[in-house]
């Protein structure tokens, strides 16, 4: 495994990679790596040992520059296809998580022949009348000095060790107070501004991607509610949806080896 | 002579929240339910809040201020413009101060170019043209993303003062409000154009780019220890670099003020106002308690290199103004001042001597503060408190600054 940096379009891009064989771009989340944590969890660890992870963080998280004209998610799919170009991506399997399912979603609509499998984990993008995505802005701002509200919408136990470790109500160090401003600042910039945390045409143009889809969500996902996962799965012509027990939005975080083992199954079938 | 200028600010604070509101409400902002309003008892409030701010005018402060605040019940003013519209025509003498419009918020900025330039028409040229980012809670409000709120606003803001100096009709290319034909009617009667504040919270960004413009800074802190000096030092030095001179007029300061006939009195009268304000009204805004909405990873306007300035400044330097819990507590961060004519003058006065900061920006009626109580510690003020600053101020700022010179600037003439 190693980390590095890749420039694109003049900015820094900073690169997760482990493991052997074919490629597979990963587009990280919130409650991810890059976000949550600069490395690697086990989740990634479990694929990496399947796959070839080639992980980017998204502009201004962790060791990545912040681009200041980034606006808007087309932005930041135009951001991540140059990503592919530096990286020699001319097609790849890409799994994307949380916000990073949404890019990859963009991607697979409106470049299909770039994209070679596709997987979704927890994945806001899609607008789903009645079923609002979660306020995550509002949840990461301190209630009574504590972010319970940020915790139980991202974990299904969000008073637990895990949700607790990664997102205590007071940073453990300044590393992992920046990492969270970062990954937040990031999100601000293409997801806070109406639509919030969507994209009203994407849903229309999904049939446009005509390979192997894999739905997958946290049963108790309180961010982003599941019929968008349900939505997803019907709008691909080659998509499954699965739902996984046991786990909410950061369902990669908690059910690792489950969701690890699907997605390689699926990137290997 | 330039004394120091002592304005009127009021925020307009909706003063019928229930007694158990704090107990019950996360914030005053944003999430407030607006169920809390009651239409029975707020009939007359603005004529009420005006009619305040015209007798400030009467007694002869130097300006009424009004700001803008969204979906709250801090400030009932989510168009100041409709508010100094009124007054320009109920006031004569005042300058009429909005600080501010808010450009990030709005899809045209020449919405605001447009109503400013009127304002200053409407007034006979007494208009200060401030411009703000928004906070936290505006940003919730209508939705903009805080990251893009800096560049938004200094492109709105060259715009619109291009708009009011430069002959139109011109195109304008920025990125944020590219406009095929910007050619304001009217044009603000003050020229070039009226005097121009942007509040800021001590960024070296914000102070570079108000005093690379030659614009007023107002320091947007509720709390004035050692840092109001510090921070009008820095200004000062920032304006150097761009070479020009500070002088106190380059600056202003948000304070607030109870004037009684006694220490006793005025603490006795302005205690359950004072206490409304903090305890409810700066919920959701300047207190921990509560949804704090103002600052943080959700409305992330911070650039990453202050936020990890932020991170690095001990926990403790976090106590805002309404987490204060005792009379002594409140009375160390300089913010509220209470007293006789006497102990207000000393204060403000070793404040002014320390910071030399020459626009206090005053706020006398607090939360559900009774009309008559307001004006009664105004007028006060006016009479027994603002004469001497007047005059201790002239002499002060006349030895230290002499580059003001005879001539009053045309900025800081009344």
């Amino acid at each position: 495994m190693s980390m590095r940096d890749l420039t694109v379009a003049g900015r820094k891009v900073q690169l997760y990679e482990a493991g052997e064989g074919a490629p597979v771009l990963y587009l990280h989340g919130i409650a991810d790596m890059h976000g949550a944590a600069a490395g690697p969890f086990p989740f990634h660890d479990a694929l990496a040992k399947e796959v070839k992870l080639i992980a980017p963080a998204h502009p201004g998280c962790v060791g990545s520059d912040e681009d200041n004209s980034l606006e808007s998610i087309d932005d930041l799919m135009f951001h991540t296809l140059e990503v592919m170009d530096v990286l020699g991506l001319e097609k790849a399997d890409i799994v994307g998580n949380c916000v990073g399912g949404w890019v990859a979603a963009e991607i697979a609509a409106r470049n299909p022949e770039r994209v070679g499998r596709l997987a979704l984990i927890g994945a806001p993008g899609l607008f789903v009348s009645g079923a609002p995505i979660g306020d995550l802005f509002m949840a990461v701002q301190p209630l009574n000095g504590g972010i319970a509200d940020l915790r139980a919408m991202l974990f299904r136990d969000g008073e637990g060790d895990l949700a607790q470790d990664l997102f205590p109500d007071q940073h453990r160090d300044k590393e992992q107070g920046m990492l969270r401003y970062q990954v937040f600042r990031c999100l601000a910039r293409f997801g806070f501004k109406p639509p919030y945390f969507y994209h009203q045409k994407l849903r229309d143009r999904l049939y446009r991607f005509k390979g192997l889809a894999l739905v997958l969500h946290g049963a108790d996902d309180a961010f982003v509610p599941t019929d968008h996962a349900a939505a997803y799965g019907d709008g691909f012509p080659a998509g499954s949806l699965e739902a996984i027990d046991d786990a909410g939005h950061a369902v990669i975080l908690e059910q690792p080896e489950k969701v690890a083992g699907k997605i390689a199954a699926f990137l290997k079938s | 002579m330039h004394p120091v200028r002592l304005f009127c600010w009021h925020f307009m604070a909706y003063p019928h929240l229930p007694k158990d509101f704090d107990k019950n409400h996360e914030s005053a902002w944003v999430t407030v339910p607006n169920t809390l309003w009651d239409r029975t008892r707020t009939r007359g409030i603005y004529q009420e809040y005006l009619d305040q701010l015209v007798y400030a005018d009467e007694l002869g402060f130097d300006g009424m201020v009004l700001n803008e605040h969204h979906q709250n019940a801090y400030g009932l003013m989510p168009s100041p413009n409709l508010l100094a519209a009124a007054l320009t025509q109920k006031t004569r003498n005042g300058k009429i101060v909005v600080l501010a419009n808010l450009p990030p918020m709005y899809l045209n900025p020449l919405r605001i170019a447009e109503e400013y330039a009127m304002l200053d028409n409407m007034s006979n040229g007494r208009l200060i043209a401030g411009f703000a980012v928004g906070g936290g809670p505006e940003s919730f409000n209508y939705n903009v993303p805080s990251p893009h709120g800096r560049r938004r606003l200094w492109e709105a803001i060259d715009l619109i003062v291009k708009s009011w100096t430069d002959d139109g009709p011109f195109e304008h290319e920025g990125p944020c409000y590219p406009m095929r034909y910007v050619n304001v009617w009217p044009r603000p009667q003050q020229e070039p154009h009226p005097e121009v504040w942007v509040p800021g919270s001590r960024s070296i960004e914000s102070m570079e780019e108000v005093a690379r413009r030659g614009y007023r800074y107002f320091l947007s802190s509720r709390s004035h220890g050692g840092g109001t000096r510090m921070a009008a030092k820095e200004f000062a030095g920032v304006m150097e670099k761009h070479g020009k001179t500070y002088t106190p007029f380059h600056m202003g300061v948000l304070m607030s003020v109870y004037v009684a006939e006694t220490d006793e009195q005025a603490k006795a009268e302005s205690q359950e106002g004072v206490w409304y304000f903090l305890r409810n009204c700066l919920k959701g805004h300047l207190r921990k308690e509560g949804r704090s909405m103002t600052f943080g990873p959700g409305v992330p306007s911070q650039s990453l290199r202050s936020w990890e300035a932020f991170l690095n400044a001990p926990r403790s330097s976090g106590s805002m103004l309404g987490d204060a819990e005792t009379w002594e507590e409140l009375e160390e961060r300089n913010s509220i001042i209470v007293g006789s004519p006497e102990t207000v003058r000393r204060k403000l006065w070793e404040f002014i001597e320390d910071a030399q900061v020459g626009n206090l920006l005053i706020q006398f009626q607090f939360g559900n503060m009774k009309d008559a109580l307001a004006r009664k510690s105004m007028k006060l003020f006016a009479e027994e408190v603002a004469p001497a600053l007047r005059r201790d101020s002239g002499d002060l700022f006349a030895k230290v600054f002499p580059q003001l010179g005879d001539e009053m600037p045309v900025e800081a003439a009344r």
